[in-house]
């Protein structure tokens, strides 16, 4: 039994529930904020590969002392290998995303406990919530469990917004939550169709049911599950049509909140993302309809950007955009395919984090994000410019960034699967990514400061720019290496294609 | 002829959602969309309930004396109706939310309306 793997998800939420309560005392939520950010990436890279059967049980094939008893119509049949508890999964791939998603969410912590006079407790706890079932639900294998954390993470992610006093974060936060609540019923509904055809909530035990024909893989009841499911996907990750919806959510958070929440939605893409393929790879439009639907976010995320006037708004929509590559990797279906699909999750996670905590420095000196108001900004802050500009070519593909890795081998992977228009079509949206930041990047920092711009006289925290600094080796290092990276998330991509 | 009790139970499921479903897109009142979007819940609450019905079947809890494959093969099944116990929470902390959040713009606006509030 490997206890650390239930510590990832246990450590953050009893820590979170505690800061809760300790919200007037600025000293305390710093310390154990701090202690439990750090313990988010170490404990992930620390911990042995394994599978965890909460309450220890494990199927009775593994378990022969329980089974002593039990009649036939049990031990003889398939219910014998069945999955009865939740079943958390801990493997290569799973390693890597939960490191870099702690690595984000230590540096966010850090830097919301440093540039704020008084720590807030409660920001801190919606922080580590949010982690906390991300984490959960890359870890589990139980996909009624994976829909309770993704309702966790969303009302996290709705009180992220709702603590941040950016203009009208109420008002979105309320239609995010209206949306969701049409969403997630569905989503459940789904479960419930799975669950009544296959008398399971274990993705294994429900893919075992339909390749060894336990039930008809062509069942119309299947299908339905399938689309109400994939319904929820696009919803929790920010997908077309909720596009809109999910980028005013990350313009009304703080860029801390920003950061995080963008990578949530990354990870909760990729979690349900491969439950979805795990299950109902074997439907010819699965396939195409993940292709489809992402050259639609990539399209509209990245064409939208170009039209947007506040930089938060601009950064999210070509976040959403980048979700695109990740589906495409995942929708092609094959090795190389979903490992670049995987690699590009990961990149773009880093990235867009280093993005809004980058442009959020913008933010800390004028209290501005409408890039018609803002100029100069080059010689306020010459250090976070370059690393912006850095960040921002990465987000493009450039190389030797991750990014350019990530896209190379979505481009051969596409080319390799008979799709050279879907390379065609990626390496065309990146150049328009490219212009779409070069375009901000000159607006805020290198045309004359407006008369009228009022800049605070405040350095940036070093805290901020050290985490842009790590992010931008992190970076280099998966661009310059990308095997490092491929090598933790090749076992899950051939185990799915 | 009597519903079966399933049957019975998918189709109020099914009234449940769309009458949330047509509340939560034409009434303008927030409180009326959330008591809508309820609805919309505890219409998929029922569905998964309805999913551990078995006709002619016992009630999950071993007593002493009990055949145990009279149980295994009679018992109805207890894990949609723990997983709906959890759904029920999501839901009640979801609405609690949301209802937090129309106070607040309530005080803001001194309007429930929808398109009021959110522009709709």
């Amino acid at each position: 039994m490997n206890y650390l793997i239930p510590l990832m998800v246990v450590i953050p939420i009893t820590c979170a529930l505690f800061l809760n309560l300790l919200h007037e005392r600025t000293r305390t939520v710093k310390i154990i904020s701090i202690i439990v950010a750090l313990a988010l990436p170490t404990i992930p890279l620390i911990a042995n590969y394994g599978v965890q059967y909460f309450g220890g049980y494990q199927p009775l094939a593994q378990n022969p002392t329980i089974a002593v008893g039990l009649p036939n119509l049990i031990t003889g049949t398939a219910l014998n290998i069945f999955h009865p508890a939740i079943t958390y999964v801990f493997g290569s791939a799973q390693k890597l995303m939960i490191v870099v998603l702690g690595f984000i969410a230590l540096f966010a912590i850090y830097i919301s406990l440093y540039e704020v006079k008084k720590a807030s407790g409660v920001y801190a706890y919606l922080m580590l919530m949010g982690t906390a079932s991300i984490i959960a639900m890359l870890l589990s294998d139980d996909i009624f469990n994976l829909y309770v954390f993704f309702e966790i993470a969303a009302l996290a992610q709705v009180g992220i917004v709702l603590v941040s006093k950016v203009d009208y974060n109420y008002e979105t936060a309320l239609k995010y939550m209206i949306l969701g609540s049409i969403a997630s019923p569905l989503l459940l509904i789904g479960i419930a169709l799975l669950l009544g055809v296959t008398g399971n909530v274990n993705v294994t035990d429900i893919v075992y049911s339909i390749q060894h024909g336990l039930v008809n893989p062509q069942s119309p009841v299947l299908l339905m599950a399938c689309s109400l499911i994939i319904f929820g996907w696009l919803y929790g990750t920010g997908l077309p049509p909720f596009h809109t919806i999910k980028s005013a959510m990350y313009s009304k958070a703080l860029p801390t909140g920003a950061a995080l929440l963008q990578a949530f939605s990354v990870f909760s893409f990729v979690a349900i993302g491969i439950i979805i393929l795990r299950i109902f790879s074997y439907l010819p439009f699965a396939h195409i309809f993940i292709i489809g639907i992402s050259l639609v976010a990539m399209t509209l995320g990245i064409t939208m950007a170009i039209t947007q006037t506040d930089f938060k708004r601009l950064i999210a929509y070509l976040a959403v955009g980048e979700l695109g590559y990740i589906g495409i990797g995942l929708g092609l279906g094959t090795a190389l395919g979903i490992t670049a699909g995987l690699f590009q999750a990961v990149n773009e996670a880093i990235i867009t984090a280093f993005l809004f905590i980058g442009f959020g420095t913008i933010m800390y000196k004028t209290k501005e994000t409408d890039m018609r108001k803002l100029g100069g900004m080059l010689v306020e802050t010459p250090k976070s410019a370059l690393l912006v500009l850095l960040a921002g070519l990465a987000m493009a593909g450039v190389p030797p960034f991750n990014a350019f890795q990530s896209k190379l081998m979505l481009v051969q992977a596409s080319l390799n699967s008979g799709l050279p228009e879907i390379a065609i079509i990626m390496v065309l949206l990146s150049i328009v990514t490219f212009m779409t930041f070069m375009r901000a990047f000159h607006t805020i920092y290198l045309r004359p400061r407006p008369v009228d711009l009022e800049i605070k006289n405040e350095k940036i925290p070093n805290i901020t720019l050290v985490a842009m600094v790590a992010f931008l080796v992190v970076c280099l290092v998966f661009g310059l290496f990308p095997q490092i990276a491929t090598n933790f998330l090749q076992g899950m991509a051939m185990s799915i294609a | 002829m009597i519903m079966d009790t399933q049957l019975a139970s998918l189709l109020t499921a099914g009234a449940l959602m769309v009458i949330g479903i047509f509340g939560t897109l034409f009434l303008d009142n927030l409180i009326k969309k959330v008591i809508s979007l309820a609805f919309i819940g505890d219409g998929a609450n029922l569905f998964l309930i309805a999913m551990g019905y078995k006709v002619g079947g016992i009630v999950y809890i071993f007593l002493p004396g009990m055949s145990m494959s009279n149980f295994s093969q009679n018992a109805s099944y207890p894990l949609p109706f723990a997983l709906v116990l959890t759904s029920i929470v999501i839901g009640a902390s979801t609405m609690a939310v949301m209802l937090g959040i129309i106070i607040l713009l309530n005080k803001k606006y001194g309007s429930l309306s929808a398109s009021k509030i959110l522009g709709e």
